[in-house]
C-alpha cells in the first residue's frame, strides 16, 4: 500500500509538464545516440551531463535515463535495417532482425523489437518498483564492511559476466582503480600522481575518462570509408507483424524481459551480455533451431527484450545501494551526486519525489518510446543517410565542449584526449574498457570503506569477515573466482566467450 | 619466438606498472591495520603487473602481432593531431573560432571534403551549438581573447 502511495506521488511529480518534457527530451536523444553508429549511451550520456547543470536533480536524472534506455530502443534500428549495431547491445538484433528486412519483414521486425522493448521496460520499471525500496531499507545497515565486501563482489561479478576472459577484465579493473587513486587522499592530504598540477588533485573525472575511451576511442577506431549506409526503409503499412510473428514473439519477450532483468542487477555490462544470453536462450528452447540467423522472429524479441530490461535492472543496485553495476549507472551516479542528491539507502526517505518521480517517469518514458519509434521509423532512417565524415566532426565536437563544460577545465579535455588514443590502443588489443571506467568510479568508495572499517575495528581484518552480510558476500566473490579460475586453469571456453564467439561468427 | 599481441598487451601494463611504482616511492605504504596514501595504488599496481603477466603467460592463444589490422592508424593520428591543436587553442581563441576551425579542419584535412562545403558546414554547425549551448540551455562556452 505504502509502495502505491510513494507511486502516486511519482506519477505527480512525473506528470508535470515540465517532467514530461525532459523525458521526452531525453528519449528522442537516447533514441538519435541508439541509431548514429559510433556513439553509444555512455558517451552520449557523458556529453550532454553538462546539459543537465541548469536543472534540478529530479529533471537531469530523468532526461539523462531517457537517453539511457531511449539508446536501447534506438539501437534496434540501425541493426534491423542495416545489419550495423547502432549500440554494442543491439549486436544480437543484427542476425535476424536483418535478415527479417531482407525477406520484406523490416517493419514488422521494428515493432516487435520496439513492442518488446516497451513490454520489457515496463516489466523492468515494475519489478524495480518492488524489489529497490525493500533492498534501500535493508542497505541502512550496511556499514563500511559491508560496502567493501559489497564493492568486491561487484567487481569479480563483473569479471565473472564479462564476454572477455577474467585475467583481461580484472586487468582493465585494476588499471581503473589505480587510476582512481589519483588525486588529494582524503585521509592523509597527500597528492597521489598529481604532478602539480592544481586540477589532477581533485583526481580524474568519469566524464573525460568515458567519452575519451567510448566516444573518441571508437571514432579513431572507425576510419568514414568503412561506414556505407546501405538502409532498407520500410512502408508505415507493413509495420505491423502478422499474427504467427505476434505468437512467435510472446514467450521470448517474456523470457527476455525476466533474463535481462536479472542480469541487469548483477553488475557488468548487463545490458550487452543480457542480450546475448537471450539469443543464446531462445536459440536452446526454439523446436526450429535451424531458422536462428535466418530471419528467425525469437531472436528479435528476445534480446531486444531483454536489453531494455537489463537496462531498468541496473538501476536497483545503483538506487538502492549506490553501487554502480556499469559505466553508464556511473555517470549516472555522478550525475545525481553533482545535484547534490546522493544515490544509495537514503534516497528513497531523504529524497522521495526524487525517486519515485524517477521510478514514474520511466513507466512513461517506455510508453513515449514506443510512441515514437514506430511512427518516426522514417525520420530516424533518413538520418542514418547522412555521411559519417560528416557526422563524427560533430560528435567530437560535443565531446571538447561536453567535457570542457563539466569544471571548465581544459585538463579534463587532454584527459580524455589521452583516454581516447587509449581507448583506441585496448580496442586493438582486444580489451573491454568497461570494467577500467567501473574501476575507476568504484577506487575512492572502496578505499575509503576499507579504511573507515579498519578504524572501527582498530585495526583488525577479522572485521570483514565477523559480520554476517560482509561474509557472505565474501564468501560468494570467493566462490565465483574460483569458479572462474578454474575455468581459466583449464583453458576451456567458458559458456560466455562461446556466446561471444558465435556472436563474431555470425555478424 | 612468434610475437604476439598479448605479449605486447601484457608487457605495456607490466611496464607502466614498473614506471608507477619508480614515482611513488615518496608515497607511505603504512601498515596493514592503518594503511598509508599509498597502499591502494601500490596494491593495484602490483595486481594489475600480475595480470599483465598472466595475459602474457596466455598469449600463445592469442593472435600474431603482425596480423593486427593498422589501416585506420592514419585516420586515427590525424584525428588526434586536429583535435589536439583544437584543445590547446581552444581557450586562446574561444568556442566560435576554434570548433568552426576544428570541424573545417576534419572534414578537409582528414576527410578530404570539398573546401567550400566544408566552411559552409563547419560555420553552420558551430553557430547552432553555440546558440544550443549559450542561448537554449544558458551553459555559457568559452569566449577567449576576442571575445566571442
Amino acid at each position: 500500500m505504502e509502495t502505491v502511495q510513494s507511486l502516486i506521488l511519482g506519477f505527480s511529480v512525473a506528470l508535470q509538464p515540465a517532467m514530461l518534457w525532459y523525458a521526452f527530451l531525453g528519449c528522442v536523444v537516447g533514441t538519435l545516440v541508439g541509431v548514429l553508429p559510433g556513439i553509444g549511451p555512455l558517451a552520449g550520456i557523458s556529453i550532454l551531463l553538462p546539459i543537465t547543470y541548469g536543472l534540478d536533480a529530479t529533471k537531469a536524472i530523468i532526461m539523462l535515463a531517457g537517453i539511457y534506455y531511449g539508446s536501447q530502443y534506438g539501437g534496434s534500428t540501425t541493426s534491423i535495417l542495416m545489419r550495423i549495431p547502432g549500440e554494442a547491445s543491439s549486436v544480437m538484433t543484427c542476425i535476424d532482425g536483418n535478415a527479417m528486412a531482407k525477406k520484406g519483414r523490416a517493419g514488422a521486425a521494428l515493432c516487435i523489437a520496439a513492442v518488446g522493448s516497451w513490454v520489457a521496460g515496463t516489466l523492468g520499471v515494475l519489478l524495480l518498483t518492488v524489489v529497490a525500496p525493500p533492498l534501500a531499507a535493508f542497505a541502512l545497515g550496511f556499514g563500511p564492511p559491508e560496502y567493501t565486501a559489497l564493492l568486491i563482489l561487484g567487481l569479480i561479478f563483473l569479471a565473472y559476466m564479462s564476454t572477455t576472459s577474467l585475467v583481461r577484465t580484472l586487468l582493465m579493473a585494476a588499471f581503473g582503480l589505480l587510476l582512481g587513486t589519483i588525486g588529494i587522499d582524503v585521509m592523509t592530504g597527500h597528492f597521489r600522481y598529481s604532478f602539480d598540477i592544481a586540477e589532477l588533485g581533485d583526481g580524474i573525472g568519469i566524464v573525460p575518462v568515458a567519452v575519451g575511451l567510448f566516444g573518441l576511442g571508437e571514432i579513431l577506431a572507425t576510419p568514414s570509408h568503412q561506414v556505407v549506409a546501405q538502409v532498407i526503409k520500410p512502408k508505415f503499412r507493413e509495420l505491423w507483424p502478422n499474427r504467427a510473428e505476434w505468437r512467435a514473439s510472446g514467450w521470448p519477450i517474456a523470457r527476455g524481459s525476466v533474463l535481462g532483468f536479472l542480469i541487469g542487477i548483477i553488475p557488468g555490462s548487463a545490458h550487452i551480455i543480457s542480450s546475448f544470453m537471450s539469443y543464446a536462450l531462445e536459440r536452446r528452447v526454439s523446436k526450429h533451431p535451424e531458422e536462428f540467423g535466418k530471419g528467425a522472429v525469437a531472436g528479435v524479441a528476445g534480446p531486444e527484450s531483454a536489453n531494455n530490461a537489463a537496462s531498468t535492472g541496473a538501476f536497483v543496485p545503483m538506487l538502492a545501494l549506490g553501487i554502480p553495476t556499469g559505466p553508464v549507472t556511473a555517470v549516472l551516479m555522478a550525475a545525481l551526486l553533482i545535484h547534490g542528491v546522493p544515490p544509495g539507502p537514503t534516497l528513497v526517505n531523504d529524497h522521495p519525489s526524487v525517486f519515485w518521480g524517477f521510478v514514474a517517469s520511466m513507466y512513461v518514458g517506455n510508453l513515449m518510446l514506443l510512441a515514437l519509434n514506430l511512427p518516426l521509423v522514417g525520420l530516424f532512417v533518413n538520418l542514418l543517410r547522412i555521411p559519417y565524415a560528416y557526422l563524427y566532426p560533430l560528435i567530437i565536437m560535443f565531446c571538447v565542449i561536453g567535457v570542457y563544460e563539466v569544471n571548465n577545465s581544459i585538463v579534463d579535455v587532454w584527459i580524455m584526449l589521452i583516454m581516447g588514443g587509449v581507448g583506441y590502443g585496448l580496442k586493438k588489443f582486444a580489451f573491454d574498457p568497461a570494467p577500467l571506467v567501473l574501476g575507476l568510479v568504484i577506487a575512492p568508495i572502496f578505499e575509503m570503506s576499507v579504511r573507515q572499517a579498519l578504524i572501527m575495528s582498530d585495526g583488525n581484518w577479522t572485521i570483514f569477515v565477523l559480520r554476517p552480510v560482509a561474509a557472505a558476500l565474501l564468501a560468494i566473490s570467493a566462490a565465483l573466482l574460483v569458479l572462474s579460475m578454474s575455468t581459466y586453469l583449464a583453458r576451456r571456453r567458458d559458456w560466455r566467450a562461446k556466446i561471444a564467439a558465435e556472436a563474431g561468427e555470425e555478424t | 619466438m612468434k610475437i604476439r599481441k598479448d605479449h605486447v598487451a601484457g608487457a605495456a601494463f607490466i611496464a607502466l606498472g614498473v614506471v608507477v611504482f619508480a614515482i611513488s616511492g615518496d608515497l607511505p605504504f603504512g601498515s596493514l591495520a592503518a594503511p598509508g596514501a599509498g597502499m591502494m595504488p601500490k596494491v593495484v599496481t602490483a595486481l594489475m603487473m600480475l595480470f599483465g603477466a598472466l595475459v602474457m603467460l596466455g598469449a600463445a592463444d592469442s593472435a600474431p602481432l603482425a596480423s593486427l589490422d593498422w589501416s585506420d592508424r592514419n585516420h586515427a593520428a590525424l584525428v588526434m593531431l586536429v583535435t589536439g591543436a583544437a584543445v590547446a587553442a581552444y581557450r586562446p581563441l574561444g568556442f566560435l573560432i576554434t570548433m568552426t576551425l576544428l570541424v573545417f579542419c576534419l572534414l578537409v584535412i582528414v576527410e578530404r571534403r570539398n573546401v567550400l562545403v566544408a566552411a559552409a558546414y563547419s560555420a553552420g554547425l558551430t553557430v547552432f551549438a553555440y546558440w544550443l549551448f549559450e542561448k537554449a540551455l544558458r551553459s555559457p562556452v568559452e569566449r577567449g581573447l576576442l571575445w566571442f
